[in-house]
């Protein structure tokens, strides 16, 4: 049983005035705080026992003491959907049952997390639940955020009725959802790859092969299909001619997420790594729905990588990696980059998601992938612009910073890379053909 | 070609930067460093928008606490306000009948700087602040005057240590058993001002709550009724186990009396059982005896046995 400060200060008060009535000898002082303590008493006394238990998954209240051991006040939660995009909605169903004969007076609060914000409904109940009864409790809670979340555990108070004293349980009630980072509907992206693969996809690279785009004309070859043969061609030259098509491809291509403490310079909603895992899931939907094959790697502290592969499978399991992305750790590009390049085919387009920042390997690191002849795009959310945003940047830093900014995508693009300082508000699309040098 | 570039000065590198004025000097992140503003203040969309009580509104309100000012009272608070207006009257009534400016501290110092009106009109404005104060934070659900009111009111309360002068006024009874009862009376009257016009500020808080959706509420009524109930029997319960307290002296001679009537007379007539060490006897039997049902967790049995009587 917890005290709350209204009753900590009544027994404050009434032991002062029965000590000082003891000293002074004064019976009417210690009335008073007789009476006080007496009130105090019977209120604790009245306080009912907040006897829970639960039912659901994690089930781990280990702790059990008489007031679980009675196993009256049973909770149970359902969710609609446990994925969602970001902004996207979710309705939370809470049973709360009362498996008592007596009736109870409850304050129900289902902890969620913080970030998420109560749509509809309300997620802390004030309720009188008659025995043997139960009662059910919905709201919605809207996502901003990409994340693994957890709605629960359910706190359960009861309290007297004067709130002098109150007793709280937790009920072990956990339910998980994952919220992936919005995507934005591209139409093209303007990159493909250098190299034919084995598969044929929807895609077209500049090598002859089979595919359906026209590509040139050549002599006929005994063993070429009788369908290829251009007879308008044969007429005007003379000799028998074939049409030869651009061979559609797949396209082996490579996101690389960077998610060092450094990305996530800004508010909680507007910084680097919130920005490049929308363009990253944003681009993953895109090319795989072209049937290309799609891998990512993120880095901060470690380096994860998802292989490249293709299909709707393929696209949840890039958008959970994204979803799960967190900021931490420095390690530098390069040694990303020593790392996956012996596994990538070369010419395949690599895309950078990086604000570039704190990284002295990048020029190296992107020097070597030009030198491999891979198709390097780099889109930089800046940081600068986030926080110059939110004022925690004065007009002089930030424009010494971003001279330096300036000069390093300078140098990039003199690499051979396709650079796009890419700032917050700008669309993906307009930063994908900016960096395309469209 | 150089009349094209707005030249401001030697350093001036705007034409490098589409039209952008920008200090041409070498970049130095020291120097820079030196000028970014190193504020730690959190931006505004990471802080969730969560009420944080303050002192008074935990001290008022308990768990549920709205974020906003209070709506116009609903029936539940002016019920609440009309018992506290008339439990604060009678309090005041009381409070005036009890307690005679002899004996106070602002009594001492009006008759040590020989203007003994001065203790009297002290002892009126302290009651005057109490009351006053205390009409008005009912009224308004001011909860800082309310605060004020009761600091007011155990003011005038602590009084009673200053003398052995019972009461104020001669009107009031001579018999012991009548003054304890007076007492206690004064005393209720005096907690269940503070809980009611707590109340006044918890069921504000709550209906408020209620009707900007912080909180929903399932069976206000009852949660209601319930309060009622408990309001009338709380304080006729304390009051009933202060009585037996503070009459111990007379209830341990009539216990003994039962089997020794000389010892019951020397009881009765001990001057360490009627003093106030009598009183504090009493409260260690009275409180030892609830402490021992506390220990053996009674309310927890009392509640499995109801609900194992409800089962069959």
């Amino acid at each position: 049983m917890a005290w709350s400060r209204k009753s900590a200060m009544f027994a404050a008060l009434a032991v002062a005035m029965y000590l000082l009535g003891l000293v002074l000898r004064n019976q009417q002082l210690v009335t008073v705080a007789v009476v006080l303590l007496s009130f105090l008493t019977y209120a604790a006394f009245r306080t009912t026992h907040a006897d829970v238990a639960s039912s659901g998954r994690r089930m781990n209240d280990t702790n059990s003491d008489a007031g679980v051991a009675l196993q009256s006040i049973v909770a149970m939660r359902k969710l609609s959907q446990a994925r969602v995009f970001e902004d996207g909605e979710i309705d939370v169903v809470l049973r709360i049952q009362n498996r008592s004969t007596l009736s109870k007076v409850l304050e129900v609060r289902d902890r969620v997390p913080e970030v998420m914000r109560i749509k509809k409904g309300a997620n802390y109940v004030l309720m009188e639940l008659g025995g043997r009864k139960e009662t059910e409790i919905s709201y919605t809670i809207e996502s901003p955020l990409r994340g693994f979340y957890t709605v629960g555990p359910v706190c359960v108070r009861v309290q007297d009725a004067f709130g002098l004293f109150h007793n709280e349980r937790e009920i072990q009630l956990y339910d998980d959802f994952l919220v992936f980072p919005k995507m934005e509907d591209i139409k093209d992206a303007l990159i493909k790859s250098r190299v034919p693969k084995i598969f044929t996809g929807a895609v077209n690279i500049r090598n002859p092969g089979e595919g359906s785009n026209f590509y040139n004309l050549r002599e006929y070859i005994p063993g070429d299909p009788m369908k290829k043969v251009n007879w308008k061609a044969w007429a005007r030259s003379g000799k028998m001619m074939v049409n030869e098509y651009e061979r559609d491809a797949v396209s082996d291509i490579i996101l690389i997420i960077d998610s060092r403490a450094v990305s996530e310079t800004g508010p909680v909603s507007r910084n680097s790594l919130v920005y490049s895992t929308r363009a990253a899931a944003s681009l993953a939907q895109y090319f795989l729905s072209r049937r290309d094959s799609v891998g990512l790697v993120t880095y901060g502290d470690e380096i994860v990588s998802v292989d490249r592969d293709t299909g709707k499978k393929q696209l949840y399991v890039l958008l959970t990696k994204l979803a799960g992305a967190m900021a931490k750790g420095n390690t530098p590009l390069k040694v990303v980059t020593n790392r996956i390049l012996p596994h990538i085919n070369r010419g395949s387009p690599i895309i950078l998601l990086s604000p570039l920042e704190d990284d002295p390997t990048v020029i190296d690191a992107v020097r070597d992938l030009r030198a491999r002849n891979f198709d390097v795009t780099i889109l930089s959310p800046s940081s600068l612009e986030f926080e110059f945003d939110a004022r925690r940047l004065d007009r002089t830093g930030y424009e010494v910073l971003k001279t330096e900014r300036d000069i390093l995508i300078g140098e990039l693009r003199g690499l051979g890379a396709n650079v796009m300082d890419w700032e917050p508000d700008m669309m993906l699309v307009t930063a994908l053909a900016g960096a395309r040098g469209f | 070609m150089a009349d094209d570039i707005n030249v401001e000065g030697a350093s001036d590198t705007s034409h490098l930067y589409d039209g952008k004025t920008v200090r041409s000097s070498a970049p130095s992140r020291k120097k820079a460093a030196g000028r970014i503003k190193s504020s730690t203040e959190i931006p505004k969309d990471a802080i969730p928008e969560v009420h944080v009580p303050s002192w008074i509104e935990s001290f008022f309100g308990g768990p549920i606490v709205s974020s906003m000012k209070f709506l116009p009272a609903n029936k539940t608070v002016t019920n609440l306000q009309i018992s506290s207006a008339m439990c604060l009257t009678l309090l005041t009534a009381l409070t005036l009948l009890f307690t005679p400016v002899s004996g106070t501290a602002w009594f001492a110092l009006a008759n040590m700087l020989n203007i003994p009106i001065l203790g009297g009109a002290i002892h009126i404005l302290i009651m005057v602040i109490g009351s006053v104060g205390g009409a008005y934070g009912i009224f308004q659900r001011d909860q800082r005057a309310l605060l004020v009111s009761y600091v007011a009111m155990i003011l005038v309360t602590l009084r009673f240590a200053g003398s052995k002068v019972e009461f104020g006024f001669d009107v009031l009874p001579e018999a012991e058993v009548l003054q304890k009862i007076l007492l206690i009376a004064y005393a209720l009257f005096l907690v269940m001002y503070f809980e009611l016009t707590n109340g006044i500020i918890r069921f504000s808080m709550l209906d408020t709550s209620i009707r900007t959706g912080e909180v929903y509420v399932m069976g206000e009524g009852k949660i209601i009724r319930q309060y009622y109930r408990e309001i009338g029997i709380t304080p006729v319960v304390a009051g009933i186990v202060a009585l037996l307290t503070l009459l111990i002296n007379l209830i341990i001679p009539a216990m003994v009396g039962l089997f020794d009537d000389v010892q019951a007379n020397r009881l009765s007539e001990s001057v360490e059982l009627t003093s106030v060490y009598g009183v504090a006897l009493g409260t260690a039997m009275v409180f030892t005896v609830i402490a021992a049902a506390f220990a053996v967790n009674l309310p927890l049995r009392i509640q499995q046995m109801q609900e194992g009587r409800a089962d069959k």
